[in-house]
């Protein structure tokens, strides 16, 4: 299936020229944001542009040297990006750091409902190392060096955010703002792949949904988000809402 | 596939460019003065190539060299050659120029310029190795493709100008621009 992005992909040539508007640029960086294959492509492109302005090569004027240098004393330089900073993206920081939260959260959100209603039960015990499992889950995808962000927006409204660690073969996934659905239906999280449609799951809310991990990637999966039957369905339910090539 | 190896074609001999502009980061004047040295002539060229006029191009020149100061600690040997990054720099800074607010100024200036060639009777930094290297490439790309390049990267149009120019549909200038691209960095011998 094809992502509204992929479209822009052809758009590798015109943009390592700086041969496009201003608005398609500021579209097509959001694109490369969440595009690793794309930003390696337009790496290549421009080793071979660099070629094309390195073969104009004249004389520079005398006494810009000079102007340069003079210029360059009086002109304080930027900062280097903080370590471990790696997505391009600045909110990338803000962001990681709510997920962080809300992960954090989730599991003291937990731990408290337990302790409150003095749970010893074996099952809800179970329920309870589950959560802290996959919020150490969730960290570590958070926190892998290799992490990447990506955002789509799903049909009928409301934004995705995943971040992606291909070391971990896991990503982390939550959406906002979703389109409210009848109780009888509920949004499904599934991975679509040369491995198969494996379901994730049902997300608990359509306001604010996860963080929820999915682990077991595999190469050449999308991540998919139906809305069907609210028990969930063995196969997601087209039209889907999003379809995001990992 | 390792991009920190990446061939630096480079832009005249001495120390590596990117260990230069590392040292720039820190504040390094001396290594400043040795990167203006090796690109200076390139940013110079490109603008020139681009902007045509000739103050024009110099202010262009020195804010490129600026930006580079400012910004080399953002250098990532990672993201490519440091020939690439700085040649992005000015070759964008060149076209934010001419699609500036003098567009129209401009545009009648260039015109009536575009006939002379400077190119020919200013001497020749870059060695005509390089340049007939360039040009060999240059050519060995189809007519389109030849001229979707040298009118969108040394002309400064957008590839919906360049569509409407030659008159061909969008969409094809689009995807010719890429071919053309992946050919020239083939033939070129870009590794990445």
């Amino acid at each position: 299936m094809k992502t509204p992005d992929q479209g822009l992909h052809t758009l590798a040539g015109a943009y390592a020229m700086d041969a496009i508007s201003a608005a398609d640029r500021a579209r097509f960086e959001r694109h490369l944001a969440g595009c690793g294959e794309c930003a390696q492509e337009i790496a290549s492109l421009r080793e071979a542009t660099a070629r094309l302005a390195t073969a104009t090569a004249v004389p520079p004027p005398p006494g810009l040297k000079e102007r340069v240098m003079t210029a360059a004393v009086a002109t304080r330089q930027q900062p280097p990006a903080e370590p471990q900073l790696h997505a391009a993206v600045l909110p990338w920081r803000t962001r990681r750091g709510r997920l962080l939260v809300a992960a954090g959260a989730a599991a003291a959100v937990a731990v408290g409902a337990a302790v409150a209603f003095g749970v010893s039960n074996g099952s809800m015990r179970d329920q309870l190392s589950q959560d802290q499992a996959s919020s150490q889950q969730i960290a570590a995808v958070l926190t892998a060096r290799d992490a990447t962000m990506m955002t789509g927006a799903v049909a009928g409204g409301g934004t995705v955010t995943i971040v992606m660690s291909g070391s971990r073969h896991a990503l982390v996934f939550t959406a906002a703002d979703l389109h409210a659905l009848p109780a009888s239906r509920g949004y499904e999280l599934w991975l679509i792949g040369p491995a198969g449609e494996r379901p994730v799951t049902m997300l608990t809310s359509a306001t604010m949904a996860g963080p929820v991990i999915a682990s077991g990637l595999r190469p050449g999966d999308h991540l998919a988000l139906t809305a069907g039957p609210a028990g969930g369905t063995a196969r997601p339910t087209i039209p889907m809402m999003l379809d995001l090539a990992l | 596939m390792d991009p920190a190896k990446r061939a630096d074609p480079g832009v005249g001999a001495g120390t590596d460019l990117a260990a230069l502009i590392r040292l720039v980061a820190r504040g390094d004047a001396a290594a400043f003065d040795a990167v203006y040295d090796q690109v200076a002539a390139s940013v110079f060229g490109i603008a020139r190539r681009v902007i045509r006029d000739p103050a024009q191009s110099e202010e262009v020149t020195q804010d490129v060299l600026l930006e580079l100061w400012r910004s080399a600690a953002k250098f990532d040997t990672e993201r490519g050659s440091a020939t690439a990054w700085v040649m992005t720099m000015a070759h964008r800074r060149a076209i934010d120029r001419v699609r500036s607010v003098q567009k129209e100024a401009d545009r009648e200036r260039r015109t009536a310029r575009a006939d002379i060639p400077y190119d020919e009777v200013a001497e020749a930094v870059e060695s005509n190795l390089e340049r007939e290297r360039v040009r060999r490439c240059l050519g060995s790309l189809t007519e389109l493709q030849r001229e979707s390049v040298t009118l969108a990267y040394y002309g400064g149009y957008t590839y919906g100008q360049v569509a409407s120019l030659l008159g061909v549909p969008a969409g094809t200038i689009k995807t010719r621009m890429r071919d053309a691209l992946i050919r020239l960095r083939d033939c070129l011998g870009v590794t990445t």
